[in-house]
């Protein structure tokens, strides 16, 4: 009998309260969600109606005040600092709206940063590197620093990095809002053709109409809540 | 290990990035680490230099005298002359890289006098032969010489005897005192010379005449004293240590030059203890630069350490990349540190570090007139402890920030810009 696969992502009653003053702020609020392994799938919403807390919880940055989140099946909440640490490395990836590249790192050293964390070893991670830039348009940019590089570069490098230790899920939060954009559809064609290649599970938290468009799913979150989903026909 | 190497790689590159901030922060420890250095060397130098003048005006490093001699200063509590020939040998066969030096005296309390008044002296029979080398006295002769071989009824007394006894070089004055008899004895001697120590309770009192003298005048064979000059007060406790073993205690006792010179030791002491608060003081200035600088570079790159945290690394490996930074900053600091103050030090080492203009004239502290030229002397065991401490301020300093960095959130870190 085949062994049935977790999906890359599903929570149960996922609650993040933040105690504040005058009353505490309840970011997320019961959030049920399964995101199966390939899928695409974006969080749309205002601001201020969790996204980027969901994202943080599914990542492990934070801890829910109440609930679970499983990652290909494994329960990430009870885990401890340490064991949360292996989980991001080897199986989520995250690419921050902000690029968050080290500055005092180059494009290539950025790029495979996780791959160093995973002692892979450094023929290895020069060719996988190398193959990655090629793709996405970035050959000849590895030697150079954050500084040195466009908006739209330096997402593609973050990106690069998050996808290149080959993780099971790649978080995204808002990755176009800062690009212009032609860059924002050449690093969506990016995320796209890993999706289908890799296939890598991409979720995002996104304003941006053109993400939207291409999500194989779309959730709406207002208020903390899940208020409504729709597939669609991307990925 | 990959771990720990990617750690150190990390902390190089942020060490680099910011290099001109993490090359003042390193000059601050450095710079603390040299002086830290100098002021003990200086000390160290200036302690050496208080002792060994206190020692060769007094009674050495180790001193033998009969037991209940140094109570009493009577010549009824004298070495014998087999006792003083057993506290030779023990001292010829002291553990030190020179052979010690031994001077055989007979001292005794008594009066000096003159035509024009008299004075209580201490008075020291000496070997011509041998005091020169162990006391400063003889340098420090303002008219005539010092006492020569062959010299019989000759006195060497200070420029404060002679001023209120009004002799002078050539000038024959009178010696009375106890002799081993019980009878009161008076030695008639003629004035050789004349000296400044700058101490005037010396300068008053303290007259040496030749040991043949004393020993005729008081009718005494062995001696009361043999005083043994060192060449460090290091060796000290390892010489009495040795020559105890070598004597027998009920006919010799010996002491260190701590029992000796209780007020030569307290004022070192006293001294020490300012030097350890004016340390502790450097140490502080150092420890909050540090733990400023260092804790500034966390707060700057706040977004940095929430990223790590996204991207792999624990909290435990996010503050050990801050405090390998630390550890890289405080070994350079260092090395750099050290050399920089055995270089300072290498300055000074030929014509001293002259204070004269702070130190008042014939400035004297337990009895001892300071040289005001301090000259370094470079204890390894006090430059490795400064280097310890140091390292341990570095190491402290960097842990606080360190711990910070591990606890931060990193939900929230990454969102800070």
């Amino acid at each position: 009998m085949g062994e049935r696969m977790e999906p890359a992502v599903r929570t149960a009653n996922l609650w993040k309260i933040y105690p504040q003053e005058p009353r505490p702020v309840e970011a997320v609020r019961g959030v049920d969600l399964v995101v199966e392994n390939g899928e695409f799938v974006a969080m749309a919403g205002p601001s201020g109606s969790g996204k980027t807390t969901v994202l943080n919880l599914l990542g492990g940055l934070t801890a829910p005040t109440e609930g679970t989140v499983r990652i290909g099946g494994q329960e990430i909440t009870a885990l401890s600092d340490r064991q949360l640490a292996r989980v991001r490395l080897n199986r989520i990836g995250f690419v921050f709206q902000s690029y968050n590249l080290l500055p005092m790192l180059t494009a290539r050293e950025n790029a495979e940063f996780t791959l160093v964390l995973q002692g892979v070893p450094r023929r290895e991670r020069r060719e996988r590197v190398g193959k990655l830039f090629r793709e996405i348009g970035l050959a000849g940019m590895e030697d150079r620093f954050p500084l040195k590089l466009s908006g739209g570069q330096q997402q593609r490098v973050a990106v690069a990095r998050a996808v290149l230790g080959e993780p099971d899920l790649v978080l995204a939060d808002e990755p176009t809002a800062n690009l212009d954009s032609t860059t924002a559809e050449a690093l969506l064609d990016v995320m796209d053709q890993l999706n289908r290649t890799r296939g890598t599970t991409f979720v995002f938290s996104t304003h941006d109409p053109r993400v939207m468009e291409r999500a194989g799913r779309l959730i709406r979150l207002v208020d903390g809540r899940i208020e409504g989903e729709s597939i669609r026909g991307g990925a | 290990m990959v771990r720990l190497r990617t750690l150190v790689w990390l902390a190089l590159r942020n060490l680099g990035r910011e290099l001109r901030r993490s090359a003042l922060t390193a000059a601050a420890m450095a710079i603390g680490l040299a002086l830290l250095i100098l002021s003990r060397t200086l000390a160290d130098g200036a302690h050496e230099d208080w002792i060994d003048a206190g020692v060769r005006l007094g009674a050495g490093h180790v001193t033998i005298n009969a037991p209940g001699y140094r109570d009493s200063q009577s010549l009824d509590d004298r070495l014998s002359s087999a006792q003083l020939r057993a506290s030779l040998a023990a001292v010829a066969d002291s553990p030190t890289p020179d052979t010690p030096l031994a001077s055989v005296r007979v001292t005794t309390r008594g009066l000096a006098s003159s035509p024009e008044g008299a004075l209580p002296a201490w008075i020291l029979g000496v070997d011509p032969t041998v005091e020169p080398a162990f006391s400063r006295l003889g340098e420090e002769v303002v008219d005539g010489r010092y006492l020569e071989n062959g010299d019989r009824l000759h006195a060497y007394i200070g420029v404060g005897m002679a001023e209120r006894l009004g002799v002078r070089t050539g000038s024959r004055m009178v010696l009375t005192a106890q002799a081993a008899s019980g009878d009161i004895e008076g030695q008639l001697v003629r004035v050789v010379g004349i000296y400044r120590t700058g101490v005037d309770a010396l300068d008053q009192s303290l007259v040496h005449i030749p040991l043949g003298t004393a020993r005729s005048w008081l009718g005494v064979e062995g001696a009361t004293t043999v005083a043994v000059l060192l060449t460090h007060s290091s060796f000290t406790d390892a010489v009495v240590e040795e020559v105890r073993g070598g004597v027998d205690p009920a006919g010799a006792e010996v002491v260190g030059w701590p029992v000796t010179h209780p007020d030569l030791y307290s004022a070192l002491k006293l001294d020490d203890g300012g030097d350890w608060a004016f340390h502790m003081i450097l140490f502080a200035i150092v420890a909050l630069a540090i733990l400023n600088a260092v804790f500034m570079s966390v707060l700057h790159r706040q977004r940095e350490m929430g990223l790590l945290r996204a991207l792999g690394l624990s909290g435990r490996e996010t503050g050990l990349v801050v405090f390998t930074e630390g550890v890289l900053l405080t070994m350079a600091s260092g090395i750099v540190g050290v050399a920089l103050g055995l270089a300072v030090v290498w300055i000074f080492f030929r014509d001293g570090l002259d204070l004269s203009g702070l130190w008042p004239q014939d400035f004297n502290l337990g009895g001892v007139a300071f040289d005001p030229v301090l000259h370094p002397v470079i204890e390894v065991k006090h430059v490795v402890q400064s280097v310890i401490m140091t390292a341990a301020i570095g190491l402290f300093a960097s842990a606080y920030p360190a711990w910070q960095a591990g606890r931060l959130d990193p939900a929230e870190s990454v969102k800070v810009e």
